[in-house]
């Protein structure tokens, strides 16, 4: 072996000595560039916190920037772990989730010195230890799932998983019912947990696992109509189970937002599975077919429709039940809010019914104006263009289609709940990833974060040989 | 604290939310624009021209030292038509080509192959495609696998078009590029 690797390189090559495999591996580079990023991310937090103290307040309190700071110690600690076991791994998802994540708990704590609450009644310090339960779980995602292909084997139990997540806010005793909808798990008369949140997670994962088996059949045989290729009516069946299952969460949890969030990764990742579009063309109209339907005959779909397409009328503004009048004061915020904002603590997000979880980018947008929400939306969309990118240059079909899947979730749910919130799709109540007040969207995001880690580190861990022609 | 501050202060709150955006876009740049191309020196430069017409007449006196260099090991274990399989192969030996005496060792995933920067094996010369080809695992054993080249992949000399068992030694040729799969 070793003569081999000794010999005299033939010709032109004798300039550059004989390198073998050339492993592009830049660990320190990378985490390097994610120090500095998540140094300047942090500087962002804590001048947001100073802001809305001085806007508010007009004084600094040290408190709350403490408890930020120990935040900020743990995404530091995130950071050193991954030195350790994700050395590869991509250097910005990280920084973006701390700003999305530190900008929302500003806006939280913002909105508590308006209601006046403190201690543990404040939402901004329940965000707080949320937060860090979730950075400890993406923790614990890099340090356990030491190769994402383990995942793979684990398919059909996590789809089993996500029906009983699904299932559980159903049951008497431990379901709890929020705003109408029911999606909460709870003890006693506190809803603490949304199930549903994990089990997107264990969705992305189930539908990777069994696109990735399944999928020839699926797109290999149909006829074809119309210039597409359509699927033969018998493999059907998949699409239609998960369309049922988007439909019961409509009916049963009466929450609109999480079954097109379902619904859409599944088609998503169908798409990218087969690339045939038919899938995409089908799944849609059984979709928009199935929500006019409930809309027909489900009151508080009706409601959502016709707040969207006529929010300013006297009727609905007024309507007790379902009216506009959330859907109007964030509007009239936003519109407050004009280009740069009102400035941090200074606007009245408090105005709009739960302006720290549904609507906070309504209250973000007024104190940061239009500048801002274009920043907090450029920041997703880096974010998502990171996931794609990983699975893009994914080495197996699994940890393409679970990269994919998994960015895909965060970008749908910015869409439905800022489309939402800005009268682009009817109203649905789901959280903004990050930003949003609730621990199970804070733990959901944080453990995709970790798993997108942990995808782009096996991906660059990957040996190369470049050959320069 | 007056409002002249406030505003002050919040407008450059909002130029630090800018600038991280724009740090990241910076720092990401290669991948929107694609990796800054190298000057190679001068005398790799003409290897690189002498490189095709080196695979295309293998009897030229310039390739003769890979050549023998490869044919060595080839003839003692040979085309014996030993399959590849994960146990009997553990590295990929490039054989002719710019990078002639490289070795690729090989795991059990597989190994992607063309003038993509995502590709396991990147080839960047004009003879190959951006997905040229795969080696892939059915059962262990190692296929060969054009991906619609359009120059094509050739094992032993001839085309590649359906996925096929890669024999131990055998000659796979992609672009300007041979290689071998060896113990």
């Amino acid at each position: 072996m070793s003569d081999r690797r000794t010999q005299t390189p033939p010709q032109g090559t004798a300039a550059t000595p004989p390198s073998g495999v050339r492993r592009i591996r830049m660990p320190q580079k990378l985490r390097n560039l994610e120090l500095w990023l998540l140094a300047f991310a942090c500087l962002i937090n804590a001048a947001s916190i100073v802001l809305v103290q001085l806007g508010a307040l007009g004084t600094i309190d040290t408190q709350l920037v403490l408890l930020g700071a120990g935040l900020s110690a743990l995404v530091f600690g995130l950071h050193i772990a991954m030195r350790f076991v994700a050395r590869d791994a991509d250097p910005f998802l990280l920084p973006i989730a701390t700003v999305l994540n530190g900008l929302g708990i500003a806006m939280i704590y913002r909105i508590d010195i308006a209601e006046g609450d403190a201690g543990w009644e404040s939402a901004a310090v329940r965000q707080i230890a949320w937060s860090a339960i979730a950075i400890l779980c993406a923790i614990a995602t890099i340090v356990l799932i030491r190769n994402h292909r383990v995942l793979f084997r684990y398919t059909y139990l996590a789809g089993l998983l996500a029906i009983v997540l699904l299932i559980l806010p159903l049951l008497p005793g431990i379901g709890r019912e929020v705003y109408g909808a029911r999606v909460w798990i709870g003890i006693g008369d506190i809803a603490t947990f949304q199930p549903g949140e994990i089990a997107k997670i264990a969705l992305a994962v189930f539908f990777a696992g069994y696109l990735v088996r399944n999928r020839d059949s699926l797109s290999m045989v149909g006829t074809k109509f119309l210039g597409m290729r359509f699927p033969r009516a018998r493999d059907l069946g998949p699409l239609l189970v998960v369309w049922a299952l988007s439909m019961a969460v409509i009916v049963f949890q009466r929450d609109l937002g999480t079954a097109l969030l379902y619904f859409g990764l599944f088609l998503v990742m169908l798409y990218v599975a087969t690339s045939r579009l038919s899938w995409v063309v089908l799944g849609l109209s059984l979709f928009i077919g199935g929500a006019l339907i409930a809309a027909q005959t489900l009151d508080y779909v009706r409601n959502r429709f016709a707040n969207w397409l006529d929010p300013f009328s006297d009727e609905r503004f007024n309507a007790d039940p379902g009216g506009s009048y959330q859907l109007v004061q964030g509007l009239f915020g936003l519109g407050n809010g004009g280009l740069i904002g009102t400035g941090l603590g200074q606007g009245r997000p408090d105005l709009t019914p739960v302006p720290q979880s549904d609507y906070i980018i309504a209250s973000l947008g007024e104190e940061l104006g239009l500048a801002g929400v274009f920043a907090i939306l450029a920041l997703y969309l880096l974010f998502v263009a990171r996931g794609f990118r990983i699975g893009f240059a994914g080495q197996d079909d699994f940890g393409k289609l679970l990269g994919v899947g998994l960015s895909f979730t965060v970008a749908l749910q910015v869409f439905i709940v800022v489309g939402g919130v800005m009268r682009v799709i009817p109203l649905t109540g789901l959280t903004t990833p990050f930003l949003a007040a609730g621990g199970s969207s804070l733990v959901a995001n944080w453990i995709i974060v970790g798993l997108l880690l942990r995808l782009s580190d096996t991906i660059r861990n990957h040996p190369r040989l470049v050959i320069d022609g | 604290m007056s409002e002249l501050t406030l505003l002050v202060l919040q407008l450059g709150f909002l130029l630090l939310l800018w600038v991280f955006v724009f740090a990241i876009v910076y720092a990401l740049r290669s991948d929107l624009f694609g990796q800054r191309v190298r000057k190679l020196p001068e005398t790799a430069a003409a290897s690189a021209s002498a490189a095709p017409v080196a695979s295309a007449f293998p009897s030229s006196p310039v390739s003769q030292a890979p050549t023998e260099a490869v044919n060595r090991p080839a003839a003692a274990s040979g085309s014996d038509g030993g399959v590849a399989t994960t146990e009997s192969a553990s590295r990929l030996v490039i054989t002719s080509g710019q990078k002639a005496g490289s070795e690729f060792p090989l795991g059990r995933d597989e190994i992607t192959i063309g003038r993509s920067s995502d590709s396991a094996i990147i080839i960047r010369d004009d003879y190959t495609s951006t997905h040229h080809a795969r080696l892939m695992l059915w059962n262990g054993r190692w296929m060969i696998q054009d991906l619609d080249s359009t120059n094509g992949t050739f094992l032993d000399g001839s085309r590649v078009t359906v996925p096929t068992p890669v024999p131990l030694g055998a000659t796979v040729k992609v672009g300007a590029t041979t290689f071998e799969l060896r113990r």
